[in-house]
């Protein structure tokens, strides 16, 4: 690239802590994007990058970004998935899926159990009464019951599923190298191995619109098998769980957005969006630079390993007006919640019609008057994955 | 070299030459055409590449498949006989020149 010569050393952030991080990222990503679009992290070991513009490109350009990081702890706590390789390694594994979590298949078999799912779930929250918390009694057994089915683990619970995603993924963050927080990994990825050699011979001679059944008999390595779906347990349950609460904090916490999607049902979608970029749900991933380059002009060496800040990228004020308020009737702009590029959320279409298409509707339908609870305040944390750790909300009984 | 002329929904028109082999979203995308986004870089997922080809060269386009079938129910703007998607359509043989309007939005 022509700007070589202007390229500008990486400042470093060394007044960031992962504390900061976890409590209330967003002024950080902003003090950081004001300063400069990628900084030196040492609390991270990591260069952050929080202009969309720059996370933009990185997405698209796999050469010089290389999901397939050394030393990846997601690869340890999960195997070697899809999401740590590049083309035309992926791209094998990623056709792998078939057409499982596509619009077709969601129309035809999936929107009928996502429903019968929020059915249940909703009557364990109504009967756990107002008080209760949204995330623990509706959003968290929602989304693993709908995960656990699309991927035919006919063989477990949904509380298995729960256990499984939070063990592993505390894996993949493991940078402190906590040997307990490791046994539990381990534990669970046994499990899913285990689970997957029992399941696959089933589905073989019972088929059914699974990923396991569709990757039953598929000539791909057991290996990926594996590591893929590992990976999906992780990517595939809490993200949902996540925007659906905290689209229900947001619009609980705007009673004028509130009031205007209940006067029109159609909003649910734009809800969505706003909620994915507004908090996206995995808020930094991995890349790693495979040679000496210039991004934004700031000048990377090879082998740095990268954090993309989509978290901060979607709240980035040269795209978004006014970035840090949740605002449903923003002029739409893409967003980068789900990626973007070859490794593009392959669940997006699955997230949006369990949360958008049916979980947030029912909810705001069948819970006359639903609000935060005064006595008891809703809890963000997080930032590598950020969502509600707790949502208590009140209604009025029918 | 082909050619692709982007017309876009507010007027402008944008021309490019590009190697055979590109698709449209590709494109667009490395040179800065506006109105198409390419979230999903081409695997016919996302449906942000949703353009309109002109009448005249929709015979010369490939078949759509049933991926790109169901992603075209899926675009932001209505999908009419003329709706594809950029990212499934490449220039090169038997397509050295297309022309495609823009939708107004892509998401
Ligand atoms: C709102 C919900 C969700 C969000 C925000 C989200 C976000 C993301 C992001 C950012 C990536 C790319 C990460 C990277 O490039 O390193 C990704 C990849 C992926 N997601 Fe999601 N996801 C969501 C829901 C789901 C669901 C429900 C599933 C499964 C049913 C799923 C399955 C996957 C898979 C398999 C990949 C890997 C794709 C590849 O490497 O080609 N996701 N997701
Ligand atoms: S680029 Fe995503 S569908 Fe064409």
């Amino acid at each position: 690239m022509s700007v070589q010569a202007e390229a500008r050393p990486v400042p470093t952030a060394d007044w960031v802590t992962i504390e900061d991080l976890h409590r209330d990222p967003f002024p950080i990503y902003r003090r950081m994007r004001e300063e400069a679009p990628v900084h030196w992290v040492p609390a991270v070991n990591r260069y952050m990058v929080t202009s969309y513009e720059a996370c933009h490109i990185i997405e698209n350009d796999q050469e010089i970004y290389s999901a397939n990081e050394t030393n990846s702890l997601m690869k340890r706590a999960m195997g070697h998935s899809m999401l740590r390789k590049d083309d035309p390694e992926h791209d094998v594994d990623r056709k792998s899926y078939g057409s499982v979590l596509r619009p077709k298949a969601i129309k035809e078999t999936w929107n009928a159990i996502f429903q019968a799912n929020s059915d249940k779930y909703l009557a364990r929250l109504k009967a756990a009464g107002p008080g209760a918390d949204l995330i623990w009694e509706y959003a968290a057994p929602y989304a693993a019951e709908n995960l656990r089915l699309i991927m035919g683990f006919h063989n477990a619970t949904q509380e298995d599923l729960q256990r499984w995603s939070q063990t592993m993924i505390n894996g993949t963050g493991n940078y402190a190298d906590d040997p307990e927080v490791w046994a539990a990994s381990e534990k669970s990825y046994n499990e899913v191995d285990d689970a997957i050699d029992e399941i696959l011979p089933y589905l073989l001679k019972n088929p059914d619109n699974s990923l396991l059944s569709g990757l039953a008999g598929m000539p791909i390595p057991m290996e990926a098998i594996r590591a893929n779906m590992k990976m999906t347990i992780g990517g595939g349950l809490n993200e949902p769980r996540d925007v659906l609460g905290v689209a229900v904090w947001a619009l609980l916490s705007n009673p004028e957005q509130l009031a205007q999607v209940l006067a029109d049902p159609s909003l649910f979608p734009a809800v969505f969006e706003e909620s994915v970029r507004w908090v996206a749900p995995i808020g930094m991933y991995p890349r790693e630079v495979t040679r000496d380059t210039v991004l934004e002009g700031m000048a990377l060496p090879r082998g740095a390993r990268l954090g993309v800040v989509v978290g901060a990228a979607n709240r980035d004020p040269k795209v978004f007006e006014d970035p840090e308020v949740f605002d449903i009737n923003r002029p739409k702009k893409p967003h980068l919640a789900f990626g973007g590029g070859n490794h593009y959320c392959a669940g997006a279409w699955v997230a949006k019609a369990s949360v958008a298409g049916i979980a947030l509707p029912q909810l705001f339908a069948e819970l006359p008057s639903l609000r935060l609870d005064p006595g008891h305040p809703a809890v963000d944390a997080g930032w590598v994955f950020r969502g509600m750790t707790e949502l208590p909300v009140l209604w009025d009984r029918k | 070299m082909a050619k692709i002329t982007f017309n876009h929904a507010g007027g402008d028109v944008d021309v490019l030459e590009v190697e055979p082999g590109t698709s449209l979203m590709r494109a667009a995308v490395t040179n800065g055409v506006a109105g198409i986004v390419g979230e999903c870089g081409g695997q016919a997922m996302c449906a942000t590449c949703h353009v309109y080809v002109r009448e005249e060269y929709l015979d010369a386009l490939p078949e759509i498949s049933d991926d790109e079938d169901e992603m075209l129910d899926c675009t932001v703007e209505e999908r009419t006989d003329r709706s594809r998607l950029g990212c499934q359509v490449t220039v090169g043989e038997g397509l050295d020149a297309v022309e495609v309007d823009l939708p107004e939005s892509q998401v």
